[in-house]
């Protein structure tokens, strides 16, 4: 059975080839985007945190993304 | 009368509400935790299926698994360029920010499934047709598919001002969607080592449906892939957009 699933008939080398590219590029295409993301959440909470309270107040009153972010980042 | 100017306005305006970076953002997060959960349980249930459960070919024996790697991926290609061009020739005419931030997030999802429909396509090819590669006109198509994907990202990264990237990324679109038609059809218009279409959306389709369901479950383990990326991406850059709000303070 496992010997089958491996062999698959002497196409297991192109089968498994095909589902392991795939795998690993979606799996790389993930993990970047996702470093990519938390990388920029958290240079908008510094940049948030940086202003003064009067701007970040506003900031913060204005725009419901930066609300957000900002409190997401510091959950 | 009403003018040609105050269509474009109303268009304008209903396409600002419906892509309004404020009312889409606070349901992203709230997607994004729902496909991360729901990516591995489809995952598991199309991967059981299309390497366990799935019979072999009568003619392609085992190499036939590919296909549902390989379809899928193609499928997503062409659909993902079609949406593409699409959202540019509006975001060139309306002028539509939002539009812009969702074509930089669609354009690398589609760049990975055309270079994955061309690899696991050439992995396919080398048992059936005994070899890697041929120019034939489906491939070539497609790799010229690639080319386009490549061109638009590159003008997109890499060209300033952003006006000037986007007039040429919505050229590239548009003369690669020629090449669309060209991709779907050329099974049929020319003599070619691919096969023709097996599954057709309009008439009978050719193939057994202990094929057709891992096909579709792993279609949907690809578009709820899709999906993912496509929301983190576009979360990234609406971030990336506030960010350079902020610029002001600095």
């Amino acid at each position: 059975m496992i010997k089958d699933l491996i062999f698959m008939n002497g196409y297991g080398v192109y089968v498994w080839f095909s589902f392991g590219i795939t795998v690993f590029a979606c799996a790389f295409l993930y993990y970047k985007t996702l470093k990519k993301l938390k990388k920029y959440e958290k240079e908008l909470a510094c940049k948030i945190l940086e202003l003064s309270e009067v701007e970040r107040t506003a900031e913060l009153k204005k725009s419901k993304i930066l609300n957000q972010v900002f409190l997401n980042y510091n959950k | 009368m009403i003018s040609s100017h105050t269509v474009i306005t109303v268009v304008r305006n209903f396409m600002f509400n419906i892509f309004s970076t404020s009312s889409i953002f606070s349901i992203i997060n709230k997607l994004i935790k729902f496909f991360s959960s729901l990516i591995f349980i489809a995952l598991a249930v199309g991967l059981t299926f299309a390497l366990l459960i799935s019979p072999p070919d009568y003619i392609q024996k085992d190499s036939v698994r590919i296909m549902y790697v390989h379809v899928p991926s193609a499928w997503l290609s062409l659909a993902t360029f079609s949406i593409m061009t699409l959202f540019f020739i509006l975001n060139f005419v309306f002028k539509i920010k939002n539009l812009q931030l969702i074509n930089y997030s669609i354009a690398p999802i589609g760049l990975l499934f055309t270079c994955l429909a061309i690899i696991t396509g050439a992995a396919w090819g080398k048992p059936t047709w005994g070899t890697w590669w041929a120019w034939d006109a489906r491939l070539t198509s497609m790799l010229a598919l690639l080319f386009f994907y490549v061109l638009i990202i590159l003008s997109l990264k890499f060209i300033s001002p952003v006006e000037r990237s986007l007039k040429l990324a919505t050229l590239f679109s548009i003369i690669g969607s020629i090449n669309i038609p060209i991709i779907k059809y050329s099974v049929d218009w020319w003599n070619t080592l691919h096969q023709p279409a097996s599954i057709k959306f309009t008439g009978t389709s050719t193939i057994h449906s202990s094929f057709l369901v891992p096909l579709f479950l792993m279609l949907l383990v690809f578009l709820i892939f899709s999906a993912l990326i496509f929301l983190m991406k576009y979360k990234t850059e609406i971030i990336k957009m506030k960010k350079k709000g902020l610029n002001k303070y600095d």
